[in-house]
């Protein structure tokens, strides 16, 4: 089958799809079933360009044969290869149309799937993409009821958040991912969540955002039960105590290690700044709470 | 015969000839007409049984003089051996009770002490006043010796058990006197603090053993409601493929059923 030179069946598919005056339509399903075969003997003699074409190429014609799933697959093949080229706007857009051949198949985890592929992709170089594929691919999920596929996507987004040291968004979308959690009854990731959510913020050296989302939290009647909800107040109360030793102590605990592993890091490097600060600003606030009922 | 049958015999028949025992026969008509010398040979009696009775309890074994506490000595030594558990918590309430009693009997011996001295100022016919004097010194002595009958108020008891006798709480002090507890006390210390650091020790070993193992029950318990949740995340898909894999089945059985029929059906051929 392939035992012509691959390069002679793109321009033989090529020669059918293309309309002139001796052609009046185009003979796609050939066409395809060439450029898959040539795409194929590209990638395996590592002509990685000339076989995401080919492969570009075979999804049209799938598409144009009107089986959008076939056309998906060969689009992620391309997006793959063109991850091999590190040709990162080509991956996106790669991934981004397979998936919406995938949402025309009607299968929106494929779809969310490969967005999800593409975001793990160039999270390194373009993160701001990635979380934008992420955030899309958690869309596409829930708008499915799958909940519980989400979670760990909305865990990637926290990481890469971290890792551009936006805290306050890292915290915005671990309490989304609580959210989906309670939605599918999974306790014990949504405590995680908060756990981290709190952490989070306190290695941000917020002292007052962790403890209003702490507060927040603990409305809730599944993170009030919880074990993580007891590390978190030990934690608040050893950082408003300003006692580092407590602090440090608190953070080798066994509750953290079962967190993500993004969030143990940021564990262990507690405390961050000068704790003693929150210890004076604690000490403040009572000496002014006095004042107020003295001049009552 | 049982030993209890034969002591009461025995006791029987000492009654009924009495009258021929000369020394009881000299105690009941000597003080016919001393008033004196019978109340106080009365209360030198209950002295004496409650003497008696007290050092019985302290030392179940020994042998005593009054015959009567002989045979209370002996049934109680039956009773012994019959159950030792049970009768040390006897030994011990009954110990209380009879502490309870002796003190009554003391009591009792007290209020009798002042009528025992009028009657010894009394002059009695046939007395010589030696034995007057001597009199009035035996009564002075009496209040002494009834103090002295031990009831389980004093330290005295060296019972093994200890706790019916100190039940009453004049052995307890808080600031006690330092002679007397000083080289005691040190003694005990020695040992004590060996036990007390061995005990320190064992206590911090099991409770690091106790801090291992909650470690490894909270990773358990961490795992397993991982396990939960990925099952949970499961199971939607495991229906999904239930389904597809139904309509599968089903559409292979029609396909197959149709290629058995083309292939059975005889080809007309034209």
């Amino acid at each position: 089958m392939s035992g012509s030179d691959p390069g002679k069946l793109i321009s033989k598919a090529d020669n059918l799809t293309t309309l002139s005056l001796t052609r009046w339509s185009a003979d796609w399903e050939s066409a395809t079933r060439l450029y898959e075969q040539a795409a194929n003997g590209f990638r395996v003699s590592k002509d990685y360009e000339k076989a995401k074409l080919a492969f570009e190429k075979a999804s049209k014609g799938r598409e144009m044969l009107s089986s959008p799933w076939d056309a998906a697959k060969s689009m992620e093949s391309a997006a793959a290869l063109a991850k091999e080229l590190r040709n990162w706007t080509e991956v996106i857009d790669f991934y981004r149309k397979a998936s919406e051949l995938y949402m025309q198949c009607d299968r929106p985890q494929f779809a969310s799937d490969s967005l999800a592929k593409a975001a793990r992709a160039v999270e390194d170089a373009l993160p701001s993409d990635a979380i934008k594929l992420y955030s899309d691919a958690c869309v596409l999920l829930e708008d499915d009821r799958k909940e519980q596929m989400a979670l760990d996507l909305y865990h990637a987004v926290t990481n890469i958040y971290v890792k551009l040291e936006k805290y306050t968004d890292a915290v915005a979308f671990l309490l989304k991912l609580g959210l989906a959690a309670d939605k599918c009854n999974a306790t014990n990731s949504q405590c995680k969540a908060y756990l981290s959510a709190v952490i989070v913020y306190l290695y941000a050296h917020d002292l007052k955002q962790a403890e209003k989302c702490y507060n927040d939290c603990s409305q809730i009647d599944a993170f009030l039960r919880s074990d993580q909800n007891r590390f978190a107040g030990k934690l608040l109360s050893a950082y408003k105590e300003g006692d580092v030793e407590e602090i440090k102590r608190v953070a080798q605990s066994r509750s953290i290690t079962n967190l993500d592993s993004v969030i143990i890091k940021l564990a262990r490097k507690l405390p961050t700044g000068d704790v003693a600060a929150f210890k004076t600003n604690a000490a403040i606030g009572e000496e002014e709470a006095l004042d107020e009922n003295d001049l009552k | 015969m049982t030993v209890i049958d034969i002591l009461f015999r025995v006791d029987e028949i000492c009654k009924k000839y009495d009258k021929y025992d000369p020394e009881k026969q000299r105690e009941a008509n000597a003080f016919l007409d001393d008033a004196f010398a019978r109340l106080y040979s009365l209360v030198e009696a209950d002295i004496e049984k409650a003497l008696a009775v007290r050092f019985l309890f302290s030392y179940p074994f020994l042998l005593l003089f009054s015959f009567q506490t002989l045979i209370f000595q002996i049934n109680y030594w039956n009773k012994m051996q019959k159950s030792d558990k049970v009768s040390t918590e006897k030994n011990r309430a009954a110990a209380v009770a009879l502490s309870a009693e002796i003190r009554r009997i003391k009591a009792r011996l007290m209020e009798e002490v002042p009528k025992l001295q009028k009657l010894a100022k009394k002059k009695v016919k046939g007395l010589s006043k030696e034995d007057h004097e001597t009199r009035f010194d035996m009564v002075l002595a009496l209040p002494d010796r009834i103090k002295a009958i031990p009831d389980g108020s004093t330290a005295a008891s060296n019972q093994s058990g200890g706790w019916g006798t100190s039940s009453s709480n004049k052995k307890i002090k808080f600031d006690s006197s330092e002679e007397r507890f000083g080289s005691d006390f040190y003694q005990q210390t020695e040992e004590s603090d060996q036990f007390r650091q061995e005990y320190e020790m064992r206590k911090m070993k099991q409770d690091e053993g106790l801090d291992v193992i909650s470690e490894g029950l909270d990773t358990l318990k961490n795992i397993a409601l991982d396990m939960n949740e990925e099952i949970d995340r499961q199971v939607p898909l495991m229906d999904e493929i239930e389904t597809k894999v139904d309509k599968t089945t089903s559409d292979i059985r029609k396909n197959n059923v149709r290629l058995k029929k083309t292939i059975t059906q005889p080809k007309f051929l034209h």
